[in-house]
């Protein structure tokens, strides 16, 4: 019990810690480093919660994915770092303020949580019942019952593949491409000639 | 103190979702941590689906974390695709420079 | 481990359809030849939706559910759904020289809007928290998408990039309201919320409050209603005009069509809770819709302040709907805003139609002075937007001064009689730009003629969209047992 309080606390904090820098590094790419430690210490919240299953899809997808995606959104756009931030200091008294508000409301909301009575009767899919792992659980839903969102997802997926295309892709004309098609279809007799050469007489 | 219980992950979403909103509003300088900011602010969604999960004792919340998660995937994807049209037009991502239009 | 059993699929059939035909448009537009492919798929993209209408009319009484409780058929959903069909197939068939024109023609734009249709046809069959956040989002992203189509254009970039970061702080708020809706409830099915709320009898946590007022805020950003709205004028102005023509009509009435569904269906009995909101947001966008639009200069900026004001009309229907316990008085006022959405429809699409009309030397303007002197030039064309105009004032007996009386009628009825008066001041001070132009096109001194051309589709839809508007007080009974029938699917479960 202790060592799970003590994890809790631990991943707790540096995940805050981490969002913090995101929102206030001075250099874009340390926020990038800092959103992915503040989702690597979420991954480890959701293991505590049993979520595990989440947690490694987190891990893989979001830092392994979208992560490095913004990473090379960041590199990519080449900002000069001297102008970035000049004007946060402007407007963190009454942001720190009106921030501090919401996180009282709501986590006065949150610390005195209720739920509707007889919850239980309310459940599609309660993990009491289950007896397999996260994953396994997940996966039995997914394909079955959740099968209609799963094809959304997939139509989003789609989506989003169209338009990063449409968007940022740009016909080059100049570009060297390689066409496998035509290295395969090339034929020694077209591009080599054997000569013999004389010993002696030169080329 | 060291139990923790559902409240303490309401708290810890809360806190999440605070600076997200507060890293989009505060941001003056640069696009790219607003979006930043919209990530933050999905996880904070998402501690808080799993919890609720973990403490009911069903498994939805889960399927919603997860639909949630690849949305926020595809999202980020378009969201940084606009970003590269916008800075090829204009060379800049500052914030204070998208004001084309106004009135 | 036995087999799931497949689920019913007929209810679906329209989304089902609609998201094969898009890959196959896709398809289309991959292999054949580069030189007309836009046009060719356009035509299919239009073709296509049209053709889904009779697959939507297909469900014509009774209320069918399928996908574990997912997904809902009903008149209310075939009724919006037409709505959003219509509207989707206009927007592409206007679009279709405006792209030519400005050099994007890209066989991708009527897909994006066949999958973005896909998405609010899913949203307005939603009947679960996830489905309605999946719908949602399908559509947004194709949204995002064309808002920034035209991407040598910096103005279209700017949109694109305002719109997104917007939309999403919106879904980010809409999610964390469900959260806390499915941590109360352990569920995130609308019929099991229904009878929780049911049961309750209007009393509940203030973790529930909290979590209708986010997703409130979420829904209201998407049909841009005050304190939401701020996205809506620059990313009219900036986007290129067939995509502002479908934003000011797709979505927003199938956003409607969703706020209809989650604040009647599920949260229904706790209408005592969200009916002030409403209200509140009724007021101020129509306020705002009236006041903001006075000086602008570019038609398209009007037109986004117009809509705002229009969605606060609209949202007097909702506002009724708020009285929890009198389910006649609910259905009235559901059913005059589905009226007034129609109605909304027919008179933006026409409008819509004139402003892309708006060429001159093969270049397209989008100031309102340049439409001085339109009656000497081309007074077809001067006349028709008239009859908008006028009829967006509210003047009678064009439709959209019955679409007013409707709602209006909703409210006293409801006994909101403080919305019935704002929304008629709001209206009469609304008249004033709206008869602006009116006077520019009449009474200005001529600039630099437009160019006449008017295509058949154009012509068309102008002339259809207008006979509707002038015609519609002889025969509005089409409109009307359509929106009562779609109100009758909500209210009898």
């Amino acid at each position: 019990m202790i060592i799970q309080g003590l994890a809790f606390y631990m991943f707790a904090a540096i995940t805050v810690a981490a969002g913090v820098m995101v929102i206030s590094a001075r250099n874009p790419v340390h926020s990038v480093l800092f959103l992915i430690l503040a989702f690597f210490n979420s991954a480890g919240l959701f293991v505590l919660m049993g979520a595990e299953f989440l947690a490694m899809i987190l891990v893989v997808v979001y830092v392994g994915a979208v992560a490095v995606l913004f990473m090379f959104v960041v590199m990519m756009l080449d900002i000069s770092l001297a102008e970035m931030r000049a004007g946060f200091l402007q407007y963190l008294p009454l942001g720190a303020m009106i921030g501090f508000v919401l996180v009282m409301e709501l986590g006065i909301i949150g610390g005195s949580w209720v739920i509707a009575d007889n919850v239980d009767k309310n459940f599609v899919a309660p993990i009491v019942a289950m007896k397999t792992t996260n994953t396994e659980a997940l996966g039995n839903m997914l394909y079955t019952h959740y099968v209609y969102y799963f094809q959304a997802a997939g139509m989003i997926l789609l989506v989003a593949m169209i338009g990063a295309i449409v968007l940022t892709h740009r016909k080059r004309p100049d570009a060297r491409k390689q066409n496998i098609g035509d290295q395969v279809s090339r034929h020694p007799s077209d591009t080599l000639e054997i000569k013999k050469v004389s010993s002696g007489s030169g080329v | 103190m060291l139990e923790i219980g559902l409240s303490h992950y309401l708290v810890l979403a809360a806190i999440m979702f605070t600076l997200g909103v507060f890293g989009i509003f505060l941001n003056r300088k640069n696009v790219i941590i607003i979006m930043m900011s919209i990530e933050l602010i999905l996880l904070a969604v998402n501690i808080n689906l799993v919890a609720f999960s973990a403490h009911l004792g069903d498994m939805v919340g889960q399927v919603f974390a997860l639909f949630v998660l690849t949305v926020a995937a595809g999202e980020a994807a378009i969201g940084l695709a606009i970003l590269v049209v916008y800075f090829r037009n204009r060379g800049t991502i500052a914030v204070e420079d998208i004001r084309i239009m106004k009135g | 481990m036995p087999l799931a059993t497949l689920p019913t699929l007929t209810p679906a059939l329209p989304e089902i359809f609609l998201a094969i035909a898009s890959m196959l448009l896709l398809m289309l537009g991959v292999f054949s030849s580069e030189e007309n492919n836009t046009r060719t798929v356009s035509y299919a993209s239009v073709l296509v939706l049209i053709v889904a209408i009779p697959f939507v009319g297909l469900v014509t009484e009774g209320r069918t559910v399928t996908f574990g409780g997912a997904f809902v058929t009903d008149t209310f959903a075939v009724y919006i759904k037409a709505l959003v069909l219509v509207s989707a197939a206009t927007a592409i068939i206007m679009s279709k020289d405006y792209l030519k024109i400005q050099g994007i023609e890209r066989f991708e734009f009527p897909v994006l809007i066949v999958l973005a249709t896909l998405g609010m046809m899913m949203m307005i069959s939603a009947n679960d928290l996830i489905a309605l956040y999946l719908g949602l989002e399908l559509q947004s992203l194709s949204l995002y998408v064309i808002a920034s189509f035209q991407r040598d254009s910096a103005r279209s970039a700017e949109a694109g990039l305002k719109y997104f970061v917007l939309g999403a702080l919106a879904s980010g708020l809409l999610l964390y309201g469900m959260s806390m809706i499915y941590g109360f409830a352990g569920t995130t099915s609308f019929d099991t919320l229904a009878n929780i709320f049911h049961d309750a009898h209007g009393h509940v946590s203030v973790g529930v409050i909290v979590g209708i007022v986010f997703m409130l805020a979420g829904l209201a950003f998407k049909v841009s209603a005050v304190p939401f709205h701020m996205w809506t004028p620059d990313v009219y102005e900036g986007a290129p005009t067939p995509v502002t023509a479908l934003f000011a009509v797709a979505p927003k009435i199938a956003a409607m069509g969703l706020f209809i569904r989650v604040m009647v269906g599920p949260f229904g009995e706790l209408g005592a809770q969200w009916q002030q909101i409403i209200i509140f947001i009724s007021v101020a966008s129509m306020l705002l819709g009236a006041f903001a639009a006075i000086n602008q200069t570019n038609i398209k900026r009007l037109m986004a302040y117009s809509s705002i004001g229009h969605m606060g009309y609209a949202l007097i229907g909702l506002a009724v709907a708020g009285t929890a316990g009198d389910a006649a008085l609910q259905a009235l006022g559901v059913q005059s805003m589905l009226i007034y959405l129609g109605i909304y429809m027919f008179m933006n699409i026409g409008t819509f139609a004139c402003i892309l009309l708006m060429k001159r030397d093969g270049r397209m303007v989008e100031g309102i002075d340049d439409l001085a002197g339109l009656s000497k030039s081309n007074p077809g064309l001067a006349m028709i937007l008239s009859i908008f105009m006028f009829s967006m004032a509210g003047i009678p007996p064009l439709a959209g001064f019955l679409g007013k009386l409707y709602v209006f009628q909703a409210a006293i009825q409801a006994e909101l009689y403080a919305l019935a008066v704002i929304g008629v001041l709001a209206s009469v001070v609304g008249a004033y730009y709206y008869i602006r132009i009116i006077k520019v096109m009449y009474f200005d001194d001529p600039v630099d003629e437009l160019d006449r051309g008017i295509s058949l589709e154009m012509k068309a839809i102008l002339v259809v969209t207008g006979v509707v508007i002038v015609f519609f007080v002889f025969y509005p009974v089409p409109l009307l047992t359509g929106a009562e029938s779609a109100t009758a699917a909500l209210f009898h479960k």
